[in-house]
Formats: structure tokens, sequence, C-alpha cells
């Protein structure tokens, strides 16, 4: 009996279970490039199984208690650890009260059994083009943590994520969490996508509202159109100014499609998804405006 | 090679493995535990479908080391052995098989939802299976399967169903 499939089997790599951070950085550090840090698995053996990687050595951090942690506290914020699943986001009640978006966005996101495995941290440093989560931490201004030999440093999610499977880290670094400010008293947000039928979006849009000094401020981040996600300062500006109302929310979703770069593919052309943007971003602003 | 050493069904199992075998081909061509489907190996159709440490994985994007120390349960486990489990007399009462091939992993699911959530709405029913692909289309069958196994709401649930004015 032939033991292995017969087509999209994984290439040979050896695999290292980690309990500290201190260990995967030594890992890191022994085998550099030829190493990837894995959590839930959910991107990388699917790249694997494709070829797009071939890593000759496998550091699983699941075992690292620290990276397993969901903290929040008042005044800091919430930070979800590189092993925290999206099983575990979209359970969690903190996420729920504090940070909508994110909770739609991650409640969203593949099905029950993808989110048993997948985490956030692994789902952004896959840097896929359509991910439902980018744009809702972008909205929230999280970064993310990185640990490497020479320290730690943090980068803004924004700046992370430079093109479609390109981020912000060294080989002899590794991302250890994700940190999200502590949202201010009567902060909202949504999270809408249209997927045209899969799971995957076609067009996606985060929005987050606070109030700041008496002011309101927005974050508008659209997801799926471009190769990274991209924020609109424009749309933004439309929903600070003057009261939430029925019209504003109009006029901001017509600036959203006016100004957003969109690009043309395979699923949608980008005078569809300039259509698509004022539509998800209607039906998110219209969310926000009942509640 | 790796010594891997995983309780499936209640019953230990030691087993060498290379480090790249995925969980999905070392149940199946291993330990021959047959009922677990192989379809499309990308994590999409979720036939592959298995209790990993009493989580439903797909088996097909987990390392079978990963499962090392750990408990696997498949749709053999859910039986005393003598008796189908309700949901399994439910399917075959309901034709929600056809071909079959797509059974064991909807059978497992759905007898997990109905662990935690005995009494699931459509929707909940909806999303707890949208991972899986039936290709036959058994979907209507599958629901009616799950419908009948599920409780009946309580008199308190009714009635808060009906509104708050209702005493």
């Amino acid at each position: 009996m032939s033991f292995g499939s017969p087509y999209l089997t994984l290439p040979d790599f050896t695999y290292h279970r980690a309990s500290t951070v201190e260990e995967v950085i030594a890992l890191l550090k022994e085998h550099g490039d030829e190493a990837k840090v894995m959590a839930g698995g959910v991107g990388l053996i699917a790249f694997m199984k494709e070829r797009l990687m071939s890593p000759a050595h496998i550091i699983d951090v699941k075992g690292v208690e620290e990276l397993r942690q969901l903290r929040y506290a008042p005044g800091k914020g919430l930070s979800v650890g590189a092993s925290v699943t999206y099983e575990e986001l979209a359970s969690s009640e903190v996420l729920k009260e504090k940070y909508t978006v994110l909770h739609e966005a991650v409640s969203r996101t593949g099905d029950p059994m993808i989110r048993a495995r997948a985490t956030l941290v692994g789902n952004v440093c896959e840097a896929i083009p359509w991910i439902d989560s980018a744009p809702a931490l972008i909205s929230l201004d999280a970064s993310v943590e990185i640990a490497g030999a020479r320290g730690k440093r943090t980068v803004p999610v924004a700046g992370f994520i430079r093109g479609p499977v390109d981020i912000d880290l060294e080989s002899d670094e590794f991302v250890t969490g994700i940190q999200i400010p502590d949202a201010v008293r009567g902060t909202r947000g949504a999270f809408e996508k249209f997927t045209g039928g899969s799971e995957f979006a076609v067009a996606s849009v985060a929005v987050t509202l606070a109030s700041e000094n008496k002011r309101r401020r927005a974050r508008v981040v659209f997801g799926s159109v471009n190769s990274t996600p991209v924020r609109c300062t424009e749309a933004e500006k439309a929903l600070e100014e003057g009261e939430f109302t029925q019209a504003t929310i109009r006029r901001a979703a017509k600036v959203a499609a006016e100004s957003v770069e969109c690009v043309s593919d395979v699923l949608a052309s980008s005078e569809y998804r300039k259509h698509l943007v004022e539509v998800v971003t209607l039906q998110a602003l219209w969310r926000l405006l009942q509640n | 090679m790796n010594e891997c050493v995983v309780k499936v069904n209640g019953q230990t199992r030691r087993e060498r493995v290379k480090d790249n075998v995925l969980l999905l081909d070392f149940l199946r061509d291993k330990l021959e535990v047959r009922s677990v489907k192989a379809a499309c190996w990308r994590g999409e159709c979720g036939l592959c479908t298995v209790l990993l440490n009493g989580k439903l994985v797909k088996s097909c994007i987990v390392l079978a080391v990963e499962a090392n120390g750990g408990e696997v349960t498949t749709v053999e486990g859910i039986t005393d052995g003598s008796k189908l489990a309700p949901i399994q007399q439910a399917f075959v009462e309901h034709g929600a098989s056809q071909c079959g091939f797509c059974t064991p992993a909807f059978v497992l699911t759905c007898h997990e939802l109905l662990k935690h959530n005995p009494r699931p709405t459509e929707r909940e029913v909806e999303e707890a299976v949208s991972g899986l692909v039936c290709r036959c289309g058994t979907y209507a069958q599958i629901r009616e399967a799950i419908a009948s196994v599920s409780q009946p709401p309580t008199r308190a649930e009714a009635l808060q169903k009906l509104g708050k004015g209702v005493r």
C-alpha cells in the first residue's frame, strides 16, 4: 500500500515544536531563510502543497504558552498572541463589545473548521489581498509585534503589509502578536464584504467610528479591491463633517467609489469593484446609522 | 521520522511517521481509518473532517505530527459499536446520504453541532456545515435529518420567540 497522497503532498521538511519564544528565535537564527514559523498552518500548508514555498524547517509555535494569550487591559487595549485562532476571537465577548469591526470580520472568515485552526497573526502574515482581517485591523490602528535575535519592534499593520505576500519581516524574525489600542467609549464599527458566492471577498470594507474631543473620527479601509488594503481618507473626511445622517453616508459611499483605486482581475473589473465599494460602504454605514 | 502516538476513537495507536505527512494520509493509509475521505486536499471540501482534541478540523491541512500525544475522533467514534447514534439513524431515515462519500464528515459535524447546541436554528445549522461540500446536493435531506434529532424548544423559549408581551 502506498503511503502518502497521489498528489498535493508536502515537500520534505524537519518539524520543530518550540515551547518558548527564545527557542523560536534560536531556531530562526540557526535556519533563517530555510525556516518558516507555523501556528495554524492553514495558509502555510496550502502554499507548500502548491510548492510556492518549500521550507526545510517548520517551527510550530502552538506550544509556546505566551503566544496563546488573548488579553484585554483597560487603557492598554487588546493583545492577540500569534497562536490565537479565529474561533477564539469570534467567541470573545471583548471583541464583540469593544472591537465590533474585527469581530464581524473574523466571524465571517472561512468556515468553522478553518476558524478552529487559522490564526489572526498567520492570516496577516500571509498578506493575501483578499483577507478580511487586515482592513479591520488597520481601521483600529493595530500594530504587529515582532521578535528576533536583535530584539523586539512594533510596526503598524498598514505598513507591515507591503504588497501581496510581502511583509516587513526579516528571516530571523517572527510575529509574536498583534496589539490593538483600547477603543474609546462609544466606538462603533462594522465590516461588510461582497463575495459573489465563494467565501473570498471581491470587495470588503471596515469602518470604525470613534469620538475624540467631541469630534467624530472615522476610519474607512477597503480590502480585496487592490493588492494591499486601501485606506480612504476622503470618505473618512466626509464622515467626520456635520451630522451623521443618511445624506452623509450616501455622500461618503460616493466619495469612496470615486477615490479608491480598484484593480481588474478574473473576479471583477475595476469599474464593477468601484460599484461594489459604494455598495459595501453603504451597507456598513447603514448598520452603524441604525444602531 | 518521528514516533506519533495518537488516541484514535479511544484506541492508542503508535506509528513512525515522516514530518511532512498529513493527518489525513496518516489516518487513511497508515491507520486504515477509511471513513475519513480524501477529496480536495486543500481544506475546501471538508470531507476529511475529524475531531482533533475535541475540535472539528480538516485533516488535510493538519500535520500528523501535530496530533502526536492527542486524541482523534472519526465518525466511527460517536457510536458505542452496537447501535447507531441518533443523528446516524436520522441520516438513514431521511435519505441524507445519496452516494455516501461526504456522509462521514456531515454526520460527525452534525453530531458535534447537536452535542453543543441541541436546538440549532436553521442559520446555525447552515453555518455549522458551511465548510462541507455535498456534490449530490442532499442538503435538503441533511437539514431534515438534523431537524428530526434537534430537540423541540421549551415552553419558555417558545414564549420568548412570540415576543415579550406574552406571559
